[in-house]
């Protein structure tokens, strides 16, 4: 027996798991703060939503304990089912009766769970399994051979060339999106990071990078107009844009002239024209999104973000109490359970325990307490890179970057909306949001690549 | 696999660069700026004032004249007023209903939750009647605040009024807050720092919507009230309300004081008004009414309102006279009726018969002594140096100059110098351009105060203690000015005279005061008949003369000087010499023996008609 122990729990890396525990127990320990009531104080308490989570960390490690019972062989060989498996519930949650005007929860009793949370660790699964399986492919390695900013187009046949990987993604991302949970959707588009990674599409980040910026500017811009100079001419701010690219163009076409000899000349030019011809079109796109597709509250979150409206006390509300509470904690902060703004009593910030519990930790444990989670989230994802890295299977690799992306992404919301630096985008806090189905999720994730990882050195693929 | 393995790097990078950010924004938010700071103090404290009682204001018999009563404020919770009778209601609190619907839809506004106010100050008397019946009304309750309450109706003027703090109030002094109640005018006004107190403040968490959920860190930045400082004035409230009811249907003051130290008596301006009037949720209309009134009942005439002073003049003329060595007191003077119009009468034939006699060839004579001494070559020089000369002695008497009273007040009378004249006469000038200044006409002003304090210095042959109405404040000490005399430039010794002439003013026959005579007590008075002018639409018509009348009593050990002026009331000595003597006897004694003058005072009325100067 002693020895089946010992191989079971052989070459577990104690570090990530260490954080793991670190990070569910801050957690807890802050939703117990953040709700704390006097007449009712008792820790393992199942109405308090500081016992429920203690109750499904606890579910999370039995999870975690079967998993570890597993073969890898078992994870891999059925990765594709559990995808399958998790595409099924969330075509079947569309057929509940909407929550708060999304169709994202299955009712049992009273617990809710929600489907989406596990088709990360499906797509995560399945991702994993097909880069694997076609690690041989070559036409993945590259997109094309254009070169250049005509990258920037090449999206469409990267698609086309990639079509696997494409419908992988593209399921679960249409799924949600017709529940509709933007918020995870938004989630779903870090496993770019897992592709770039792998070799695809090498400028894909670049190419984020700018359309982000062309995005902002064209929705700062959306809805104003401008004189044009030394004239009376009333344009639109998107028709400023245009202009402005078009000058670029102009200046690119100019250097183009002047620095590289005739023959090479004519694929550049190609491929501004190109470029210039995309970014008209995703500028139209984006401000016909802005004005015409987003919801009026989703518009308005933009808006805020941007500056466009300020109102503390109307659209601003949450957000406005969200950074008095982070910004009113000081250094040291106000203490265990001394919350004024972000606690559940109080009542000032709104989803304090769930999106965000953020609030609560830097509120009552102040810049100290929250450079240190910031820090410990730091040391989670590089360690996943690590770990991802000295994988010598292309599963493992993958997975670990798949998680990694996942946390990263969540990480780098959550917070963001709370500082003001991200639009507000209903996701979880890994481990200190209160929620049963995140909960499980995330230690389920980290559990699998723990497996996965603890037999690195016998899988030989 | 070309260079694909860097990218491991790039990633690496990018979880790295957005937790640096998140630091930085952390660090700016929680440590360098203290915006978000004072955001969630404004969002989750609850400062609640609370407010001491204001002072009470005792008059020099210990008797409350001003004190504090409890009115309440009607609140309402629009979420628990749902099913409202609101007609009945509206009957009930006593407003429209096109108020009340303003107001309701101004509190659902505010908040469905949090208590707005409906009605505002209701008077105990009033809410009794509503009291028993606001339990019909759910939502509906009273919130109790303490108010002004002039128990005694008397002396508005002196005891002033309270209103909210204005904008410039709180700029003036932090210590007010919008809503704040200040004193305006008189007393309330001149000792707000010591009745006002000291506000209590309680610091409470509130949550999302507004309600208490505890202290904030136990208290610690809590404080108390602090009750204002009780104080007594030497206002006697028997002789106020006296000298008001002897000055009903009448315009003009009394201001009576004790003259060994100062202690205002009694001070009177009318017509006058209900205090409490000014007091609750009718302040802005009665006050309104009041200011529109042409009689300017808002006006205290004892200490704004500045008069020629008329005859009474001439006893600080003869004291400067003597003291000046230009006469003696045997100094006569002929009644040449070419200097100035006297009526008929012996010839003075010392200063004790020319003040009795108040025959204004002889003081004009006596003044032309003091201004036109001889000290220069030049009429006009000379004119110059002798009347500034002339008007230091005045202004020892107190006139023109600041009084030091403990009332909000910048006015004084007028004791014209040579500067005056060379800046205000354009043509030069000697003393006989100017000789009515004798007889106190022309550009000499007195005010009713400055009178009273005349009379107080012949009582005490010489000097006064500036007037003030504090007589001692709880737990402080009175300025030392008050207990401080103040001597005039001429010597106690020249004041017998005088004094001589004053008491056979009122006791022997040809006195102009025969009305102010009571058997008990030796009064010493001087009448005075002020000439009228009144400029209208550029032309300057002569109306009915004011009537005034300066006093003390007795003799020996004065205990009362007293000043009385009666607009448009003709004769000094008909009216404004007897109702002196009657508040002289009434303080002296605490009665008055002659009901028929009592009665022909009161009964008189003396507010001048519109077409007063048609008749005249």
């Amino acid at each position: 027996m002693r020895g089946q122990e010992t191989k079971l729990f052989a070459h577990i890396d104690w570090g990530l798991l260490g954080v793991y525990f670190i990070l569910v127990f801050l957690g807890i320990s802050n939703i117990y703060s953040s709700v704390f009531d006097p007449d009712n104080p008792g820790l393992f308490n199942l109405n308090t939503e500081h016992g429920k989570q203690i109750m499904w960390f606890g579910v999370a490690l039995f999870l975690g304990l079967v998993i570890f019972f597993l073969e890898s062989n078992f994870i891999r060989k059925y990765a594709y089912w559990f995808y399958g498996f998790t595409m099924l519930l969330l075509v079947a949650v569309l057929f509940t009766k909407p929550i708060h005007g999304a169709r994202s929860w299955f009712g049992i009793g009273s617990v809710g769970i929600q489907p989406s949370e596990f088709a990360k660790i499906g797509v995560s699964l399945a991702l994993a399994r097909f880069i694997d399986l076609n690690s041989n492919l070559k036409e993945r390695r590259t997109t094309n051979t254009a070169k250049g900013l005509s990258i920037l187009w090449g999206i469409i046949p990267f698609i086309s060339k990639n079509k696997s990987t494409a419908l992988i993604l593209g399921i679960p991302c249409s799924l949600v999106l017709l529940q509709p949970d933007a918020g995870t959707f938004i989630v779903f588009t870090s496993f770019l990071l897992v592709l770039y990674r792998e070799g695809y599409a090498g400028n894909i980040l670049l190419f984020l990078v700018i359309s982000v910026i062309m995005a902002v500017i064209t929705l700062i811009v959306a809805d104003s107009n401008f004189m044009l100079l030394f004239t009376k001419i009333k344009l639109s701010g998107k028709t400023g844009i245009i202009i402005v690219l078009f000058i670029l163009s102009g200046i690119f076409a100019a250097i183009i002239r002047s620095f590289v000899m005739k023959r090479n000349r004519k694929p550049l030019y190609r491929s501004l024209i190109g470029s210039f011809l995309v970014a008209v079109i995703f500028v139209n796109f984006v401000e016909l999104g802005y004005s015409n597709i987003l919801q009026p509250h989703q518009k308005e979150r933009i808006d805020l973000l941007l500056g466009k409206i300020d109102d503390p006390d109307g659209k601003g509300y949450n957000i406005n109490r969200a950074k008095a509470a982070i910004g009113s904690g000081g250094f040291m902060g106000k203490g265990f359970k001394s919350a004024t703004l972000a606690n559940a009593s109080q009542r000032h910030v709104p989803m304090q325990s769930t999106d965000f519990i953020f609030c609560t930790w830097s509120e009552e444990r102040g810049f100290l307490g929250a450079f240190i989670l910031v820090g410990l989230y730091t040391f989670l994802l590089l360690k996943m890179v690590v770990v991802a890295e000295r994988q010598r299977s292309v599963f493992t690799r993958v997975y670990a970057y798949s998680v990694a992306s996942i946390f990263f992404y969540h990480f780098m919301i959550n917070i963001g909306m709370a500082i003001g630096l991200a639009p507000v985008i209903g996701i979880p806090l890994p481990f200190f949001s209160y929620g049963g189905s995140s909960m499980m999720s995330f230690s389920v994730l980290i559990f699998i690549l723990l497996k996965l990882d603890s037999e690195r050195k016998i899988v030989l693929q | 696999m070309r260079n694909v393995e860097n990218r491991k790097y790039v990633i690496a990078l990018i979880f790295l660069i957005i937790p640096v950010i998140f630091i930085v924004r952390l660090f700016y938010m929680q440590v360098v700026d203290d915006k978000w700071k004072d955001r969630a103090a404004q969002i989750s404290e609850n400062r609640i004032t609370t407010y001491p009682a204001r002072g009470i204001v005792y008059d020099r018999n210990g008797v409350k004249i001003i004190s504090n009563e409890v009115y309440y404020d009607i609140h309402v919770i629009p979420k628990q007023a749902a099913n409202t009778d609101s007609v009945a209601l509206v009957k009930l609190l006593g407003i429209s209903m096109e108020e009340y619907v303003t107001k309701m839809n101004k509190a659902r506004n505010y908040s469905r939750r949090k208590p707005s106010e409906i009605v505002r100050q209701i008077p105990p008397n009033e809410f009794s009647q509503i009291a028993p019946e606001l339990y019909k009304y759910p939502g509906f309750f009273e919130v109790a605040r303490t108010l002004r309450v002039y128990p005694k109706k008397i002396a508005a003027h002196v005891l002033g009024y309270m209103n909210e703090a204005n904008a410039s109030d709180i700029e003036k002094d932090s210590y007010y807050k919008s809503g704040d109640y200040i004193g305006r005018s008189g007393i309330e006004k001149m000792y707000e720092k010591e009745l006002r107190g000291q506000r209590g403040v309680k610091y409470y968490l509130q949550d999302a919507i507004g309600l208490s959920t505890g202290k904030y860190e136990d208290g610690k930045y809590d404080t108390l009230a602090v009750q204002g400082q009780n104080i007594t004035l030497s206002i006697d409230w028997e002789l106020q309300a006296y000298g008001e009811k002897l000055m009903k249907n009448k315009l003009g003051s009394i201001v009576a004081i004790e003259p060994s130290s100062g202690e205002i008596l009694a001070m009177v301006s009318a017509p006058t008004y209900d205090p409490n009037l000014l007091v609750g949720r009718h302040l802005g209309a009665n006050y309104g009414a009041l200011a529109e009134d042409t009689l300017l009942p808002l006006q205290n005439r004892s200490i704004n309102s500045a008069y020629p002073p008329g005859s009474i003049f001439k006893t600080v003329m003869a004291l400067i006279g003597m003291q000046e060595g230009v006469i003696t007191e045997n100094a006569s003077f002929p009644c040449n009726k070419a200097l100035a119009g006297c009526h008929n009468h012996p010839t003075a034939q010392n200063v004790s018969d020319g003040v009795k006699m108040s025959c204004n060839p002889y003081f004009i004579q006596l003044v032309r002594r003091i201004v036109q001494q001889g000290k220069d070559k030049s009429i006009f020089k000379d004119a110059a140096i002798g009347l500034d000369i002339w008007a230091k002695y005045v202004r020892s008497f107190g006139i023109g100059t600041d009084l030091q009273v403990d009332y909000p007040t910048n006015v004084h009378g007028n004791v014209p110098d040579a500067a005056y004249y060379d800046k205000h006469l354009n043509f030069r000038w000697a003393f006989s351009t100017i000789q009515s200044i004798a007889i106190g006409q022309g550009e000499v002003l007195i005010t009713p105060l400055e009178m009273a304090n005349l009379a107080a210095i012949m009582a005490n042959r010489g000097y006064f203690i500036p007037p003030h109405f504090i007589k001692s404040i709880e737990g402080g000490e009175i300025p030392e000015v008050y207990r401080t005399k103040k001597y005039t430039l001429v010597d106690s010794a020249y004041y017998e005279p005088v004094i001589d002439g004053m008491w056979r003013v009122v006791h022997e026959a040809g006195g102009t005061a025969r009305r102010a005579r009571i058997d008990s007590i030796e009064v010493c008075g001087k009448t005075g008949t002020v000439e009228n002018f009144k400029r209208i639409s550029g032309k300057v018509y002569q109306l009915t003369d004011h009537s005034n009348f300066m006093a003390f009593a007795p003799r020996e050990n004065p205990q009362i000087a007293i000043s009385v002026f009666i607009e448009n009331s003709g004769f000094g000595g008909t009216w404004s010499a007897p109702l002196a003597s009657l508040m002289i006897e009434k303080y002296i004694t605490g009665t008055v023996s002659d009901t028929a003058k009592e009665n022909r005072i009161i009964n008189a009325n003396l507010i001048p008609d519109a077409d007063d100067i048609i008749r005249k």
